[in-house]
């Protein structure tokens, strides 16, 4: 009887520690994990292209130039807003530094105008860069649109 | 004495999982709703080649020229739609897949067609493209 009464004792402080452990843990993940998403224009709606080679880790070496330009025309590189200017000086430092071999991606959208992405393509020429990729979407896993 | 010390440890590990159960059921849940999946993406390459007059002047014979207009395409001056795009450079990749193809842009058209015009000349196994804006 006595020792009926001591197990049930026991069993109502139950250590708290680890399901305090297992909530900071998560606290600390989504601190550190969820600032990753910003750091491209997420605007920018993208066209098909099922035919293209796939955007994979392997084919996209770290000089790889990621050049976003939005439906108005706003030409951003990890969503830092440039102006025509900015983008000449880094693409001409880039070029300077590793040659004009590196990948050069355009991020446009769907509906940019022409002579907006004629506008990129001309400072990417400009300083000696003939080799330019557009970006497409080969298969959708968002929620489409 | 045995026997009160086997029931004692038998008792210990009886310790009351429910909270950690709940929070990992709850992480689960989290992640399930809130981990958005990336769309896969491909590039379509071309070539921009100097705005050159002279560099243009020299003709190949074997040149397929794409115009992308606000209202559709035009390939070697005829009007065409997208499917018939397709199937028509299907049969001049069929002669040669190194034919190069010039895809003519003008100022107004969207972005969007130029992507598709270049998605179907990958789609077809052309590699020779360059753009031309006009």
């Amino acid at each position: 009887m006595h020792k009926r009464r001591h197990s049930s004792t026991e069993t109502c402080d139950v250590d708290m520690t680890p399901m305090i452990d297992v909530v900071f843990q998560l606290i600390i993940f989504f601190v550190v994990t969820l600032k990753m998403t910003s750091d491209r224009n997420e605007e920018i709606m993208l066209e098909d292209g099922k035919h293209g080679v796939t955007l994979t880790q392997d084919n996209m070496p770290p000089t790889t130039l990621e050049i976003e330009l939005a439906r108005g025309g706003r030409i951003s590189i990890h969503n830092a807003t440039l102006s025509k200017y900015q983008l000449q000086q880094i693409l001409k430092a880039r070029v300077n530094r590793n040659g004009n071999e590196f990948p050069v991606l355009i991020r446009a959208d769907r509906k940019t105008a022409h002579e907006k992405v004629r506008e990129v393509m001309d400072i990417c020429t400009g300083v000696g860069i003939w080799k330019l990729s557009f970006v497409a979407i080969q298969e959708h896993k968002a929620g489409k649109k | 004495m045995a026997y009160v010390r086997k029931q004692n440890k038998g008792e210990t590990p009886k310790l009351d999982m429910t909270p950690m159960i709940d929070v990992v059921f709850q992480l689960l849940i989290f992640f399930i709703v809130t981990i958005k999946q990336e769309d896969i993406l491909s590039k379509l390459s071309a070539a921009r080649p100097a705005a050159d007059p002279r560099a243009r002047k020299e003709n190949q014979p074997e040149l397929i020229t794409i115009q992308v207009a606000p209202q559709g395409f035009i390939l070697n001056g005829r009007p065409v739609s997208l499917v018939e795009l397709d199937r028509r450079i299907k049969r001049y990749a069929d002669l040669s897949k190194t034919a190069m193809i010039v895809i003519k842009c003008t100022a107004d058209s969207p972005h969007a067609f130029l992507v598709q015009s270049l998605d179907i000349c990958n789609k077809n196994g052309m590699t020779n493209l360059s753009i031309f804006s006009i």
